[in-house]
């Protein structure tokens, strides 16, 4: 088979064997028949911009393989990434429900696999399918939260080193690493892509990481973080 | 002075420009059997930041403000929640913790309904996860405008709300 970009395609969803892990992918037979018929399996390389904030919404992406950045852009140029995503997640959603422009940018960051849905087709496809409305339901309810708690941290964070503190512990509590006492994570972020991230300059972070190794709060090893002082970071992250 | 309570939804007449509450009859049926309705005065708190979902509450009258808190105490408000909104939505569906704090700025008529007839209620009426999913779309469009403003400093609509 075919591999662009290095990725292995997954051609159809009916032989996927991630689906049943993922919260949208995880269809009822007859919904993952009807999904299979609409969508558009497509490789992006990384950098591909799936869709542009202000764009009316062509439909929906589903994320198969890589990652995706979404970000908001001022007209000044200044941007703010709001999230990178993870594959399983539905990109353009709301745009695609309300009929109202994307809210966001969305990038490949990665290589990635981007299963894509018209906006017509994926609205009959709600209506016709009630489990795929309530897995759309809670896919949306997700994204709400991570926008509040997104606006919790820009909003009521004191400093810079507050917001990359709370963005560390935040990464710091995925994928196992929570319970740790030295819980390790893989930076795939450059300095500019966590000041964006935390509405700050390259400068800062740059900074701010420095004086945690100094500290010896954090340690770098290659690309991999290790929180070697989570009490230090969360007295850093409650602004105390 | 406090309004009489309206009790059932099929003869509120605000009812037909309400996204949510606009359901058809069988729906709207089964929905006025689950909820029920209660008068708050001013300042109740309907659910607070950080406590589980047990409950949806749609708000028939009055004003809620949506508002996150830092561990000091300093509040931001998300945005004012007006009649016909559903609130608790996302945090019950995705059954994690609220993640806003929603507070009464008026005394209010509140639909409640639990977080288990709401889902199951969902799950049985299309019609009204199909509004549910418009209604999370509309919060979601609000809350990205509210980082952008609170990121960069502006927002696409002429509401701005500050920190207070």
């Amino acid at each position: 088979m075919l591999s662009p970009y290095g990725l292995d395609i997954i051609e159809s969803c009916l032989t996927c064997k991630l689906r049943t892990e993922r919260l949208f992918c995880d269809l009822s037979a007859a919904a993952l028949q009807t999904f299979e018929s609409i969508k558009y399996a497509t490789a992006y390389p990384k950098g591909a911009v799936l869709f542009v904030e202000g764009q009316a919404p062509r439909g929906i992406f589903v994320l198969c393989k890589g990652r995706v950045k979404l970000s908001i852009c001022a007209t000044d140029g200044k941007t703010l990434i709001v999230k990178i995503t993870e594959p399983g997640e539905v990109l353009g959603l709301s745009a695609t429900v309300s009929g109202k422009p994307y809210e966001l940018t969305a990038e490949t960051i990665d290589p990635s696999q981007v299963n894509f849905v018209k906006r017509d087709d994926f609205l009959r496809f709600l209506k016709e399918h009630s489990d795929a409305c309530f897995k759309v339901a809670e896919q949306l309810s997700e994204k709400y939260n991570t926008a509040c708690h997104e606006v919790r941290s820009l909003g009521l964070s004191h400093s810079a080193g507050e917001k990359l503190a709370k963005l560390l512990l935040d990464w710091g509590s995925k994928n196992g690493e929570a319970a740790k006492v030295e819980p390790h994570l893989k930076l795939a972020l450059t300095h500019e892509e966590i000041a964006q991230m935390i509405g700050t300059s390259r400068e800062t972070v740059t900074r701010l990481f420095a004086d945690l190794k100094k500290r010896q709060i954090v340690q770098t090893k290659g690309s991999t973080l290790v929180i070697r002082n989570k009490t230090a970071l969360k007295l850093i992250a409650s602004n105390n | 002075m406090e309004s009489a309570t309206q009790v059932s939804c099929l003869e509120c007449v605000g009812r037909p420009g309400r996204l949510f509450c606009d359901l058809p009859a069988e729906a709207l049926q089964e929905f006025d059997v689950l909820k029920s309705v209660n008068q708050y005065p001013r300042a109740t708190v309907l659910f607070r930041e950080g406590q589980p979902a047990q409950n949806v509450f749609v708000l028939c009258n009055g004003r809620v403000r949506l508002s996150v808190c830092s561990e000091s105490g300093r509040r931001l408000t998300l945005r004012i929640a007006g009649p016909g909104e559903v609130l608790g939505l996302s945090a019950s569906l995705s059954g994690s913790p609220h993640e806003m704090t929603a507070e009464l700025l008026a005394n209010a008529q509140v639909a409640l309904v639990k977080r288990r007839d709401l889902l199951r209620f969902l799950h049985e009426h299309r019609e009204a996860c199909l509004q549910v999913v418009s209604l999370l779309s509309q919060d979601l469009h609000f809350a990205y405008d509210r980082v952008r403003s609170v990121g960069l400093g502006r927002s696409r609509r002429s509401r701005v709300l500050r920190p207070h």
